[in-house]
């Protein structure tokens, strides 16, 4: 089953902003790709729901009457199928309603009025022509002056938000999905603006059983993750970039320590190992320490992944030992617990982690705050671990600005160019293979919008501890990075090339690689939107590192747990005699490594 | 017997006897690797496929290397373990290298070379997504979501 088996998107509804709790669907399996978006419909009743659905739409896009009608009783459309049964026998009694076997949508571009960006012309051949029955046919001007309107519409609503005024923000969110049903909901403006209603919607009403981190799903983060690696170059670049940056910045030595701010399933890493493995001189000794969060069911996953690493490493004769950090969140992580070894040449590795310590900006006109955040206390040691390289890789937005509307409308375009490039850059491969991979790269799609839906919800609805989704511009980057005593390394023309061969091998047309200053950007018809940059520590300014801080720094809070899943593969011995060395020195058993 | 017969058994004689002393390409099995190394991927792939022996020479890792290494630019003296670690040459030419020209010769890259240190992290990933693959999702969908090939290996 996939999202293409239904008629039109389920986000096209006519529908005021309170759920009024309905029976829940009941026999038969539940859609799960749906049930992620929150709806809940039997897999046997998709059919029915698609059918329904369209003929939904032809009656209320033909209708203009239906626009405003205000004392409906609304059901609650997450129970689809009686959602869709009750609308339709309430606007569409007449049973001889044209039955339409193709969806009602045009091929059409969306122009954005407020900002200077090109329509998605190259859009259009990419989208599946469909067959435009005479009832609903819309101009392209309509089409624009829905989607204008859908903007103002959101932002207004925003700003009611913003000022706190519920009412008047729910009537206007009633009005948004209006304006909804009028515009394309398959792609462009329509889809992610859905979206956002959703998310306005769940900041105006929280649901009673919140998910955490205003997500909704209960999908695993590291399977969405994954689909969202595969189904965009955003990952994908990110990693060849730092991994190029960390080659290069290892030249010359023979042990080497990688620390991943956020392991995941550790995609970077196979790559780097394989080139660790070719490089001229040989292989160095490679140590990982890969920090995550601690598995909810047991399973050791950071282990796991540290195990498949080493297979790995171990399969192309490179001498590797990994090490998992398990944190709830990166600000409780301490560096005494890398163990960084006398000798090493470090790398810090952070791919969209760092702005998850950012905390609330002060006023515009007062700049940064003097406030410390925890961004601050990270950087400082991040400093004192004298790292050969700190790879930063950050999404090119501003979303932590102080004020909401500000924040809501600058995530509205860049998650809207993000879905644009979703939509446009999967066409590129999709002429290759058959139906079957066609389904696959749209299942892929769907779960990436939900990664990424994932990050707007907690943009638009979530305050203080709970927001950290705050994305900062890359020029904001270089001030607190400068600040903390890093000094930028250009990246070269090397991982330029790279990038451009990444792009050409796996996307449409539309995505382009740009050099700033010695850092690349990735970016959608012209707009940055992920950042990748490199940066070393000023030996100057490196803080001396000292044994007393470090043992006053050994908090055993229990959030955090160093596991020792040293998974030494081979020179086992080397390893041994380091921790010797330890102990000699500090006189007693503790953990505390020397920097 | 008629003359036309005559001319007939006279023909059959001399291919009979061209047969024993002429030279075929199935005795020299090194000459036909070496020849089958000069091909592109496609040509080879259908090489494969005209006899048993063909199809065996056709699958010699030594042969995919030599097109490997003829349509990538880049490699070492290690590469060969570490590409036999990986999977192998012609793995790495089925699931990297030939995807990726076909790709570069529909788009406007022709100009672009790939490089064999590229096409090897791609692999190195596939390889790596490979072994954590029993317990999750067997139709993890590839790195290269190109083609997606049935996978017979």
């Amino acid at each position: 089953m996939s999202r293409s088996d239904l008629g039109t998107d389920p986000y096209d509804s006519v529908e005021d902003d309170r759920w009024i709790a309905s029976a829940s669907a009941s026999r038969g399996e539940i859609d799960s790709l749906l049930q992620g978006a929150g709806y809940r419909v039997c897999s046997t009743d998709l059919r029915h729901v698609a059918i329904g659905l369209e003929q939904l739409e032809s009656a209320m896009v033909g209708d203009q009457c239906v626009a405003s009608s205000a004392e409906a009783i609304h059901y609650n459309p997450s129970d689809l199928t009686a959602w869709v049964d009750s609308m339709l026998s309430e606007l569409a009694p007449d049973p001889h309603l044209p039955r339409h076997p193709h969806i009602t949508a045009t091929a059409n571009t969306w122009a954005d009025p407020t900002q200077q960006r090109p329509s998605l012309h190259g859009l259009e051949n990419h989208h599946q022509h469909r067959s435009v029955p005479a009832v609903s046919l819309q101009s392209m001007d309509e089409e624009e002056d829905a989607a204008i309107r859908l903007v103002h519409l959101l932002v207004s609503c925003a700003d009611y938000v913003q000022r706190g005024d519920s009412e008047m923000a729910g009537s206007l969110l009633g009005q948004t999905r209006l304006a909804l049903a009028r515009v394309n909901t398959g792609f462009g403006i329509g889809k992610v603006a859905g979206y956002f209603v959703d998310a306005l919607c769940r900041r105006l009403y929280p649901p009673p059983l919140s998910a955490a981190g205003g997500g909704g799903s209960a999908a695993n983060p590291e399977i969405l993750h994954h689909h969202f690696y595969e189904a965009c170059p955003y990952v994908k670049f990110a990693h060849f970039t730092a991994n190029q940056a960390i080659l290069e910045a290892f030249q010359g030595h023979d042990r080497v320590h990688v620390v991943d701010f956020n392991l995941m399933h550790g995609l970077q890493w196979p790559a780097l190992i394989q080139a660790l493995a070719l490089r001229p001189g040989g292989p160095p000794l490679l140590r990982l320490t890969g920090v995550g969060p601690p598995s909810p069911d047991g399973r050791d996953a950071l282990r796991e992944v540290g195990l498949r690493l080493a297979e790995l490493a171990r399969s192309v004769q490179v001498r590797f030992a990994f090490r998992g950090v398990a944190a709830t969140r990166l600000e409780h992580v301490r560096p005494w617990m890398f163990q960084v070894a006398p000798g090493e040449a470090v790398a810090v590795n952070t791919v969209l982690q760092l702005h998850r310590l950012l905390g609330d900006r002060a006023s515009p006109e007062g700049g940064d705050a003097a406030a410390a955040e925890p961004i601050d206390t990270v950087l400082a040691w991040i400093v004192g671990l004298k790292p050969k390289i700190v790879t930063v890789v950050e999404q090119e937005a501003d979303h932590n600005k102080p004020s909401f509307l500000d924040r809501f409308t600058e995530a509205l375009f860049y998650y809207s160019t993000m879905f644009d490039s979703l939509e446009g850059g999967r066409a590129g491969g999709s002429h290759r293979g058959g139906h079957h991979h066609h389904h696959h790269q749209q299942q892929q799609q769907t779960v990436a919008e939900a990664y990424l839906q994932r990050e707007m919800c907690n943009i638009v609805c979530c305050e203080g501890a709970a927001r950290v989704e705050r994305h900062e511009p890359l020029a904001r980057w270089r001030d607190r990075l400068g600040r903390a005593g890093l000094r930028a390394v250009h990246l070269g023309s090397n991982a330029f090339k790279q990038a451009s061969m990444l792009l050409t091998l796996f996307s449409g047309e539309g995505y382009c690689v740009e050099e700033a200053d010695g850092c690349l950007t990735l970016g959608w018809h012209g707009r940055p939107l992920i950042s990748a940059s490199a940066w070393r520590a000023d030996d100057d300014a490196a803080l001396p590192c000292d044994h007393q801080t470090l043992l006053v720094l050994q908090d055993h809070s229990s959030s955090v747990t160093s596991g020792s899943n040293n998974v030494v593969d081979g020179d086992d011995h080397h390893l041994r005699q380091h921790s010797v060395v330890r102990n000699n020195d500090t006189g007693s058993g503790s953990s505390c490594s020397r920097v | 017997m008629l003359p036309e017969e005559e001319e007939e058994e006279g023909e059959e004689e001399g291919r009979k006897w061209r047969r024993r002393t002429a030279f075929s390409i199935n005795d020299n099995v090194d000459l036909l690797a070496e020849i089958l190394g000069r091909l592109d991927g496609r040509s080879l792939a259908v090489a494969g496929c005209v006899c048993r022996l063909w199809s065996a020479v056709g699958c010699r890792d030594s042969v995919w290397e030599a097109v490997c290494h003829r349509h990538a630019a880049g490699g070492s003296g290690a590469t060969r373990s570490v590409v036999a670690a990986l999977g192998g040459y012609r793995r790495l030419y089925r699931l990297c290298i030939g995807p990726a020209l076909d790709r570069l010769a529909g788009s406007d890259g022709a100009h672009l070379s790939l490089s064999l240190s590229l096409s090897l992290s791609l692999f190195s990933i596939d390889c790596y997504e490979r072994l954590g693959g029993r317990q999750q999702q067997q139709q993890s969908a590839s790195l290269l979501f190109l083609c997606k090939p049935v996978d017979v290996s």
